[in-house]
């Protein structure tokens, strides 16, 4: 599984999904954070690359 | 039922005490085992089928299961931690891959200097096949993710029990 993105999004509904449950009890407010969280994560994610995009790897 | 409350009970502080320590233990020994304990049974389930996942793509994406070295000691100590944090679970995955729970790099390889030389200990090259597979970052990502969200896990459960938390 190299894909870059798939990886992303896993590891995204992971970490958004565990920090939801760990912070709060109310199933709204964890759907609320995990979303704010998962969107921020993904969106950040893409961001940066887009702006990296012409610098040389090496 | 009583086990819900550890910090609420009217019990001796000792025996509070020694409840606090089994849910932290158990919060170790089996991921979410501690919420269990002490009565968050559905967040317990969650964060279990979290961390397992986030420890099976780890390991099975060829993650670095990290040992202690010399030349990098602040960094790979940190490294060991974040993958001790799964529990008996990673010690058990180290030992099928290593042949036993290595946790330090064999002192031939860490007397090497940077990185041209080739590993000569089994645990040496086993780590350096995993780093050079091309899906080496992902696992690791995926590896100490795991054990560091275990080892919040037991902070989380310790508030629960001294009743900091809901």
């Amino acid at each position: 599984m190299t894909s870059h993105f798939l990886n992303m999004l896993i590891f995204t509904i992971i970490v958004s999904t565990f920090f939801a449950f760990l912070t709060r009890n109310e199933p709204r407010a964890r759907w609320r954070l995990g979303l704010i969280l998962g969107g921020s994560m993904l969106f950040l994610s893409l961001a940066l690359a887009w702006i990296m995009y012409p610098f040389p790897v090496r | 039922m009583g086990s819900r409350d550890v910090a609420g009970s009217e019990e001796p502080s000792g025996g509070r005490r020694k409840k606090l320590a089994l849910a932290c233990a158990l919060a170790w020994v089996i991921p979410g085992a501690g919420h269990w304990y002490l009565g968050r049974r559905a967040r317990a389930g969650v964060f279990f089928c979290l961390v397992i996942v986030s420890f099976v793509l780890g390991a099975v994406l060829h993650g670095r299961f990290s040992v202690r070295d010399r030349r990098a000691p602040l960094l790979s100590t940190l490294q060991v931690v974040a993958c001790l944090g799964t529990g008996p679970i990673e010690v058990v995955s180290r030992s099928l891959l290593y042949g036993g729970p290595v946790y330090f790099m064999p002192e031939e390889d860490s007397m090497q200097a940077g990185d041209g030389g080739r590993p000569r200990t089994v645990v040496g090259q086993l780590l350096r096949s995993r780093n050079e597979a091309r899906d080496s970052a992902y696992g690791t990502a995926y590896l100490w993710t795991a054990g560091l969200m275990n080892l919040l896990l037991i902070l989380d459960v310790f508030d629960i029990g001294i009743g900091r938390k809901d």
